[in-house]
């Protein structure tokens, strides 16, 4: 049992992370991506990559990974980020569905769709990360870190430019910030700290193929920003913990048949999207009456 | 030949995308919501026709008639419970969109659990290809494609162009507070972009499922190229937006001859990725500073 909900711990610690980097993009800086799932799977193939032909060692595998993703969404953000909002959307969905037809291609290193099996477990400096109770610890420290990184860069005057160029863009490029620089990095930061959450799901799985990297986990992910709270600091971690918990919920309520859980997860999920945007924009943790409204 | 061929294929599937792109443009254009649920809506109209051609085994012509009141019907309602409401407290491109791709999530699942997840096809002896030519071959229902679009579109430009109703919601997409001047509802407009483009959405639905295929999260793909189309087409042209949709289905097709179906997609996704960093603008203002 208790080997249970630590599952279920270290999935909504891995979701936290991808819910809280989304937001820096979503919620603080404006900027509407459904790409997240791409650079979750960067971080993941590379974190693989690296353990499997060179160091176990779970601090050189973080860095190669979020540098990795770092940097890929550098050069994918500069160009891209320079058109408009509505065409950012579109170009971010371009990217998501290259992206997995690059990891369901290149089998040498992707392992195609059979993925990739035996992943090392990570080695940190006093021994390896084996136990579910260990690498709970280790997802939840990631997350805590990542949590404490934001909230320290989203209150700086980074975070004060991002928020300037999410209300009005005009007022900001006026007051000479450099729009395009300020999203970039927001892209490269959000882009790279997702890459941790690849990490800790690789090694915790210690196996990965492309269904984890889809469309399908971009918009659960944006979902669970959504249902939280959008640009607020805790509220991405609340709607990733209840939707992760959802599916299992779901499977505790009688006349449900297995088979259509996963169907009548995203039906759910969907509805609250829905209701959110119409009743209460803000969602569950932000004000009723969003900061966009004020615009 | 094989080059002949693929090009004949991907203008069957580039109408069929164009089809579908004008009605999201119509509305995008008009109304400036971005309507994601245009995906759902094809679906609706798919499987509705689908359900009462095949399972119902009822007349093509009531088939139809069933698809369209699905499409209008639930677009209608897309626009009156969701949309409107937003609208009233705020109307933020990203709020709009978000509860549309709900609307997509919602429809692609519960078609999912009653219909099946699998690949359904259309049945019919119209898509049977025969050789018209050495290596080339052609089902009749490529003319009907063709000739089909060729009515849609020229029957849209005559609305659009001819009528009251046409000029004002063309009037709609260049100044909402003008047409509200004139005395004119921009709320009862819209409801009518919502009316004609979801209806556009039908003869593409149907075709689709004839020549291709069903399968539920195929509004996501359809809605993808519809996008794509309207905002590279240039936002506000309906022709762009069908041209561009055009290019794509041949792109799409022509990329055959040197690879792998896998990649059609992407490959077509990666001219355009450099088409829109390039030309943001689209195709249309393109045309016009020339």
């Amino acid at each position: 049992m208790s080997v249970y909900l630590l599952n279920i711990g270290v999935f909504i610690c891995i979701y936290g992370i991808l819910a809280l980097t989304l937001n820096v993009l979503i919620g603080y800086a404006g900027v509407f991506t459904l790409a997240h799932a791409a650079f979750f799977g960067i971080g993941a193939y590379v974190a693989t990559f690296v353990a499997m032909n060179f160091s176990a060692s779970l601090v050189i595998v973080l860095i190669a990974s979020v540098l990795t993703a770092g940097i890929l969404s550098l050069i994918i953000a500069l160009p891209a980020l320079r058109v408009r909002d509505e065409y950012f959307v579109v170009i971010s969905l371009a990217i998501q569905i290259l992206c997995v037809t690059v990891f369901s291609e290149w089998r040498s290193f992707t392992g195609g769709l059979g993925g990739i099996v035996n992943i090392p477990l990570p080695e940190l400096f006093f021994g390896t990360i084996s136990t579910p109770m260990e690498f709970f610890l280790l997802a939840l420290g990631c997350m805590a870190v990542i949590t404490v990184i934001i909230g320290l860069i989203v209150r700086g005057s980074f975070g004060r430019s991002l928020m300037a160029v999410r209300d009005n863009e005009s007022a900001a490029l006026a007051l000479g910030k450099n729009v395009a620089r300020i999203k970039t990095l927001a892209a490269a930061l959000s882009s790279g700290l997702a890459a941790v959450a690849g990490v800790v799901y690789a090694y915790y799985l210690s196996f990965i193929n492309v269904q984890s990297f889809t469309l399908d986990t971009s918009v659960l992910v944006m979902a669970m920003v959504i249902i939280g709270g959008t640009g607020t600091m805790f509220g991405p971690i609340v709607g990733a913990a209840l939707l992760t918990m959802l599916p299992n919920a779901l499977s505790y309520v009688p006349f449900l048949p297995p088979t259509e859980i996963g169907s009548i997860q995203q039906i759910l999920y969907g509805l609250a999207m829905i209701l959110m945007m119409i009743f209460r924009p803000g969602g569950i943790v932000g004000r009723s009456r969003s900061k966009r409204d004020e615009k | 030949m094989v080059l002949l061929q693929l090009l004949v294929n991907g203008i069957q599937t580039g109408t069929i995308y164009a089809l579908t792109a004008i009605g999201f443009a119509l509305i995008f254009g008009s109304t400036r919501i971005f309507h994601f649920a245009h995906g759902a809506i094809f679906v609706i109209a798919a499987y509705v026709f689908k359900f009462v051609i095949g399972d119902l085994s009822l007349h093509w012509g009531i088939a139809s008639i069933a698809a369209v009141s699905a499409a209008v019907l639930a677009g209608l309602l897309v626009n009156f419970l969701i949309y409107v409401p937003i609208q009233r407290h705020e109307g933020s491109y990203f709020t709009v969109f978000v509860a549309s791709f709900g609307v997509v999530i919602v429809v692609q699942n519960a078609i999912a659990m009653i219909f099946g997840r699998g690949f359904v096809a259309i049945e019919t002896s119209l898509s049977n290809a025969v050789e018209v030519f050495s290596g080339l071959f052609m089902a009749p229902l490529f003319g009907i494609v063709i000739a089909c679009s060729a009515i849609v579109l020229t029957g849209l430009h005559l609305i659009l162009t001819r009528t009251h109703f046409g000029i004002a919601l063309r009037a709609l997409s260049q100044n909402p507070e003008l047409v509200r001047t004139f005395g004119l509802s921009t709320r009862r407009l819209s409801a009518y972009a919502f009316v004609l483009g979801s209806a556009l959405v039908v003869p593409a639905a149907i075709f689709t499922g004839a020549t291709s295929g069903l399968n539920p999260s195929i509004g996501l793909h359809i809605m993808l190229i519809s996008l794509v189309a309207t905002i590279a087409g240039g936002i506000g042209s309906i022709w762009g937006a069908a041209c561009i949709a055009l290019a794509i289905g041949v792109a799409e097709n022509l990329v055959l001859w040197q690879l792998d179906t896998q990649w059609s997609e992407a490959v077509a996704f990666a001219f355009l990725l450099v088409f829109l960093i390039f030309r943001p603008a689209g195709l249309f203002r393109l045309a016009s500073t020339h």
